[in-house]
């Protein structure tokens, strides 16, 4: 490992891209559509022209991360799936930190050891494709954070000091290299809400993950996920979040559908609406209701919009 | 008097977890405990240390923690990566654990629930894709979004994702996939104790 960990926003892009590869996320668009909806009105409202293919498949990474897939396989599906961006010589947006992480990580297996690039080819080379290791993986939220003075120029509807409780999610942080912060003290995504008009709080457990990253939210809910969410809500509340935002729509699946479970298990009221941060961004740049999805989430957004004084209609 | 009592010592254990040779630094721990500070499942279940882990690994005893619960208690948060000063890469080490586990018939259990949506991820070429009454309530928020009512993934897309669990072994591996073998594995943590067995 050689290269730099930690890199600022202009160094990761010297120019704003004009056409991103953005894959698409299982949980994303399925489970919250109005996530990968949100990111493309935002990019909309900002110039940058979305890419996808039908013929990108899910990454595979979740299933390999609860055992029971092999790396051989999660190797092939990231090679072919990479090799199909190459096609179009763009670099990647995930949205999703799983579709992130796993991607980066096995890329970098990859490219740092031959033989497992030589298996996934081996393997690809078969419906005619080839890895190159050549495009780029980001997430999109680092896109958000190079451009959050021009997104902040675009707001029309002010958050009005809402006060925003931010989850980085895990699997972004954790990567070796080429990210915008450590994991130490992050803030970028504090300080994109503070550019769009929100109030960040720095609630206590901020960077306490969502419990449900390997399917520990299936085999150990009880044991272990619901006391680690149960402190991980209870903080938030003491700090007064009204709003949860995500960079993952897999943390979303963990915050959001579990807090009635939390509720009735431990006789406490937690009623936090957790949203992607493309979503609270498209809802200040003013993308209609009707394209962010909200109605998937299991915590209403009702008081959220009531708050902000936006119409159900609008 | 040594801080540890090795049992089974075999110097070829730590590259037989590291199969798939991820965490070529593992002999650099420190020992420094960081790992156990920034990790979740270490405040709920102390029995579980990611440091005593590596600690045993390395030393060719990594056979209890095999039939331990506590290695299917870890989220993959990475906690322990980030804050790590040599830059380990414990979940690598705790994904390869727990494939040495389960093929000593270990801790089948949490994984056989993922079989199924293993077996229909092959078939859809996405992951998490709900039995039929839930496809519709995804095709209704995804219309009223103004989208197509289906993820837009080709009919090659699925035909290759299916295709590339036969070519990788994927396929008979799922098959094979069966908990009647099973072994029971403990957890030596209960009413605020950690029990040594």
């Amino acid at each position: 490992m050689t290269e730099q960990r930690v890199v600022s926003p202009e160094e990761l892009f010297p120019e704003v891209p004009e056409s991103i590869f953005l894959f698409r996320s299982c949980t994303g668009s399925m489970e919250y559509p109005g996530t990968e909806n949100a990111i493309k009105e935002v990019m909309n409202k900002l110039g940058v022209k979305i890419v996808m293919d039908p013929d990108q498949t899910c990454c595979s990474g979740y299933l390999l991360t609860c055992s029971v897939y092999k790396p051989e396989l999660s190797l092939a599906v990231t090679a072919r799936n990479l090799a199909i961006v190459e096609r179009q010589n763009l670099d990647t947006y995930m949205f999703c930190n799983g579709c992130y992480g796993y991607n980066r990580e096995l890329a970098h297996i990859m490219k740092h050891n031959p033989a497992y690039m030589q298996m996934a080819n081996d393997v690809i080379g078969k419906q005619g494709y080839k890895y190159e290791g050549k495009t780029e993986i980001h997430h999109v939220q680092e896109l958000w954070y190079r451009l959050k003075d021009e997104i902040a120029a675009k707001v029309v509807r002010p958050l009005k000091g809402l006060k925003v409780g931010v989850h980085y999610g895990c699997h972004y942080l954790a990567q070796q290299y080429r990210i915008l912060d450590d994991g130490g003290y992050p803030t970028f995504h504090e300080e994109i809400i503070a550019a769009i008009g929100g109030t960040p709080v720095f609630y206590k457990e901020r960077q306490a993950c969502c419990g449900y990253s390997v399917g520990r939210g299936f085999t150990h809910k009880e044991e272990t996920v619901q006391p680690h969410l149960y402190k991980k809500f209870k903080s938030a509340k003491e700090a007064w979040v009204e709003l949860m935002t995500t960079t993952c729509p897999g943390c979303n699946v963990g915050l959001d559908r579990e807090q009635p479970n939390l509720n009735k298990r431990y006789e406490d009221e937690f009623n936090i609406p957790v949203i992607d941060i493309a979503q609270l961004i498209a809802l200040a740049l003013g993308v209609p209701l009707k394209k962010l999805g909200f109605e998937a989430n299991t915590i209403s957004l009702d008081g959220i919009l009531n708050r902000l004084g936006i119409e159900r209609g609008e | 008097m040594p801080r540890e009592k090795y049992s089974d010592k075999n110097d070829n254990l730590y590259k037989q977890v590291d199969a798939y040779n991820l965490v070529e630094n593992l002999e650099s721990c420190l020992s420094c405990g960081k790992c156990v500070g920034n990790c979740p499942v270490a405040s709920l279940s102390p029995s579980y240390n990611p440091r005593q882990v590596i600690s045993d690994v390395l030393n060719g005893n990594s056979e209890r923690w095999l039939k331990s619960e506590e290695i299917w208690r870890c989220f993959w948060c990475a906690g322990c990566a980030t804050v790590c000063p040599n830059d380990i890469q414990f979940p690598l080490l705790m994904m390869q654990l727990r494939y040495r586990a389960v093929e000593n018939n270990y801790g089948l259990k949490y994984i056989m629930p993922f079989k199924r949506f293993a077996v229909r991820a092959r078939e859809d070429g996405l992951t998490f894709a709900p039995s039929e009454k839930g496809r519709e309530k995804i095709r209704r928020y995804r219309s009223n979004l103004g989208t197509s009512p289906w993820p837009e993934i080709s009919d090659r897309a699925i035909a290759e994702y299916k295709e590339l669990f036969d070519l990788t072994g994927a396929t008979e591996h799922l098959e094979k996939l069966s908990d009647e073998a099973e072994k029971p594995v403990s957890l030596s943590y209960t009413e605020g104790r950690i029990i040594n067995d």
